[in-house]
């Protein structure tokens, strides 16, 4: 009756804004890209040439030259998000409310082109956000992994070396460091029962610092095993995670219950997480 | 100064690299250092501290060589305290 039924809504303006937008969001994007491609790309000699001549036993120098190149990555995503929001939702929603409902026949068609432009777009931004993290991580690992077991293993070398060649500072009798040390520590001399106090090497002090890393090292394969794993292991994990905190004990055994607690608190954490998938 | 003469502009990568470089580190350049033993004599009696009596004070002549009460570390326990 009276034809309602029949009547099709037909918006050619809509149709050339939505490819418009598209097109227009799609060349943002590939603009982004290329900047960043160009950035990164340029940075990494750079950064590997900063690393190198970084003197620091932190490499602090080339930590901030890290730093200012994910930040200029960051500002990338920022920008993409900000054009996302203004442009592309904003957009969606204002055209939505122009719209005949969605349930009558005369609106459907172009709810339809709306919901397919909006996946297309987030498609888009998806693939612009997984260039990201390939670059981020590209910085990251430029310059490689390091020997920490040549290092860690030269200390303890060095450390035979000398551990038989101290003297007390009050008598002059012989003192072995029975073990070696991280930290500053007190040794008494067994003649005169002075406390003496040994100060390690700086090589041995950074040994604390690497610690970790180095069991990371020694473990990776068993992070592979749970990382390869689908859906997610969290037995894996746990695997790896004890045989991590084990070469960690090792490596540093003063630190062991403090390390327990830490060991409980990751897995804790996993346990609870949502990344399962 | 280029070939132009005119002042050349440093690109972005150039200036980050200058500036991460040329900025000094927090608590200054760190040195190599050997492994070495120290130790504190009393200022007031010239004896060395002796590990038997405690470590907080003197056991010739009382003399505080700190303040505060030892709790337990890693390598300091609190029955070290004099």
């Amino acid at each position: 009756m009276f034809g309602l039924f029949n009547k099709k809504y037909h918006n050619p303006e809509l149709l050339k804004m939505i490819a418009e937008t598209q097109d227009r969001w799609f060349v943002f994007l590939d603009k982004l890209e290329i900047r960043m491609y160009e950035m990164c790309t340029a940075a990494m000699p750079e950064l590997r040439e900063v690393f190198e001549q970084d003197t620091d036993p932190y490499k602090r120098a080339h930590g901030r030259m890290l730093m200012g190149l994910r930040g200029q990555v960051n500002q990338m995503r920022k920008k993409a998000d900000q054009a996302k929001e203004e442009n592309i939702f904003c957009f969606i929603d204002q055209a939505t409310s122009q719209l005949p409902g969605f349930t009558s026949s005369a609106g459907r068609e172009y709810h339809e082109k709306l919901i397919t432009f909006r996946m297309d777009c987030i498609n888009r931004y998806d693939a612009f956000e997984e260039k990201m993290t390939y670059y981020t991580s590209m910085l990251d690992n430029v310059a490689g992994e390091q020997d920490l077991e040549a290092f860690y293993q030269a200390q303890l070398t060095v450390f035979e070396s000398i551990q038989n060649t101290f003297v007390c500072k009050q008598c002059g009798g012989n003192i072995t460091i029975a073990r070696i040390f991280f930290i500053a520590t007190y040794v008494t001399c067994p003649f005169c029962q002075t406390q003496n106090t040994f100060i390690p090497s700086t090589g041995a002090q950074m040994v604390l610092h690497r610690a970790r890393s180095l069991a990371e090292q020694r473990t990776a394969h068993l992070l592979k095993n749970y990382e390869e794993s689908k859906p997610k292991s969290h037995h894996l994990y746990q695997q790896y995670l004890r045989c991590m905190f084990d070469e960690w004990n090792k490596i540093v055994p003063d630190m062991t219950a403090e390390n327990e607690k830490f060991y409980l608190r990751l897995l804790q954490d996993h346990a609870h997480s949502i990344n399962h998938y | 100064m280029d070939k132009t003469g005119g002042k050349r502009t440093l690109t972005y990568l150039e200036q980050l690299k200058q500036k991460t470089l040329n900025q000094e580190n927090y608590g200054g350049v760190i040195k190599e250092e050997d492994a070495k033993i120290e130790v504190r004599d009393c200022p007031e009696c010239g004896a060395g501290r002796a590990f038997n009596a405690g470590l907080t004070t003197c056991a010739y002549c009382g003399f505080k060589f700190m303040d505060v009460r030892l709790s337990d570390g890693v390598h300091i326990k609190k029955e070290n305290n004099s």
